[in-house]
């Protein structure tokens, strides 16, 4: 009898540490969306909104889809993105690789911007990832200060050659997507 | 509309109520608008996301990031063949399992002149996999679905520009690594270098700082 409750307990703590888990895991994740996504979906919306309705977008488009279908436009906006006086203000939540990345979503959609471009545009927009984190960062892996000293400049130079570098490897490797 | 101007013939001149009917109208156009691509954000993107993100979520519990630990001690091992474990193997599991912006705190285990390259590595890694697995960021998720929303539009799947993401961002979190730890190997060097010298125009320290 004993060893049948002792397996009925053993059963009962297992299962119950699995649901936990689930439900704590769902927790996480309809927290996640509510606090962090459907906030951008709404602003992300409002912008589109604005975009399509008015003729406002039209402008900072022309000038996108200038950059965003040629690849020395690609190099140049990742150029300009990664300059390291730029890059730590361009960085913040995404938020501006978020804009630019709809901006050029809506142009891909109209037909104005090849969708093949879709791939090194994602890496163009974007070769200031994290450079407005780079302290708190290696903080974070615990880092001594002189370490942020020298790993701050380190990252904001390392990125003027790998943002580029990024937008042509992505470049190189969109060969054959959506021309088929 | 029934012309009502009373010069027949005339062009018709929209009346005062027409002309704010008219503006209000358009107003109200542009809401309407970012209420349809709202719409189509949280139908099409947050039941999947949220169905994602506890599936994995539930996996990490399980697994425990313990776990994951000893393969950042491995990375912080000298020599050319930990190359790719320590701006691979390491960040990719970081991101995946930790997420942003747990993830940097996998380097605590590298040695010091390693840590600006991982948090190099392991940042660029924090948006490539979104296309397959938004639950490492999810809070910036448009940097992918922004782009990835235009793909949509022209009725292409985005499964092949997700994937393609997703290995372009393994060959640059790598390039990056190395790049960045070049770089910040030359700095250290010059301020070891600057260090031994005595500073003959040393500032004097404020007092009372």
């Amino acid at each position: 009898m004993d060893t049948i409750n002792a397996f009925l307990n053993r059963i009962g703590r297992g299962v119950g540490g699995v649901v936990g888990a689930l439900y704590q895991a769902g927790r996480e994740s309809i927290d996640m969306v509510i606090r962090n996504v459907l906030p951008f979906m709404a602003f992300i919306s409002l912008i589109i909104g604005v975009i399509l309705a008015t003729g406002i977008g039209e402008w900072i488009a022309d000038r996108l889809t200038g950059l965003a279908s040629s690849l020395p436009g690609l190099l140049l906006m990742s150029i300009i993105c990664a300059l390291p006086v730029l890059s730590p203000l361009l960085g913040p939540g995404a938020v501006i690789a978020q804009i630019v990345g709809t901006l050029i979503g809506v142009e891909i959609g109209q037909g104005d911007i090849p969708p093949q471009y879709a791939l090194p545009a994602l890496f163009a927009i974007n070769p200031q990832v994290g450079c407005d984190f780079i302290p708190v960062g290696l903080s974070l892996a615990e880092a001594e200060p002189e370490t942020v000293e020298v790993g701050v400049p380190a990252v904001l130079f390392s990125r003027m050659v790998t943002g580029p570098a990024a937008v042509v490897i992505a470049y190189l490797f969109s060969f054959g997507l959506y021309t088929g | 509309m029934a012309d009502l101007s009373l010069f027949a013939g005339a062009p018709p001149v929209a009346g005062i109520n027409e002309t704010l009917g008219q503006w209000a109208e358009n107003f109200i156009g542009v809401f309407r608008q970012g209420a349809e691509t709202f719409v189509g954000l949280v139908v099409g993107i947050i039941p999947l996301l949220i169905i994602l993100l506890t599936a994995v979520h539930a996996l990490i519990k399980m697994i425990g990031p313990e776990r994951i630990d000893r393969v950042g001690e491995m990375a912080g091992r000298p020599g050319l063949q930990y190359y790719p474990i320590r701006y691979l193997v390491l960040p990719v599991l970081a991101v995946f399992f930790l997420t942003n912006p747990m993830c940097y705190t996998m380097g605590r285990f590298l040695p010091e002149r390693d840590k600006p390259a991982f948090y190099d590595s392991a940042v660029s890694f924090v948006h490539p996999p979104l296309g397959l697995f938004p639950h490492v960021n999810a809070g910036e998720l448009f940097v992918w679905a922004g782009i990835a929303a235009g793909i949509t539009t022209l009725g292409l799947p985005i499964g092949d520009l997700a994937v393609r993401y997703f290995y372009v961002g393994l060959i640059v979190i790598f390039m990056r690594g190395i790049v960045t730890e070049t770089i910040s190997r030359i700095m250290f060097a010059r301020r070891a270098r600057g260090d031994e010298e005595p500073e003959v125009t040393a500032p004097a320290a404020p007092e009372g700082t």
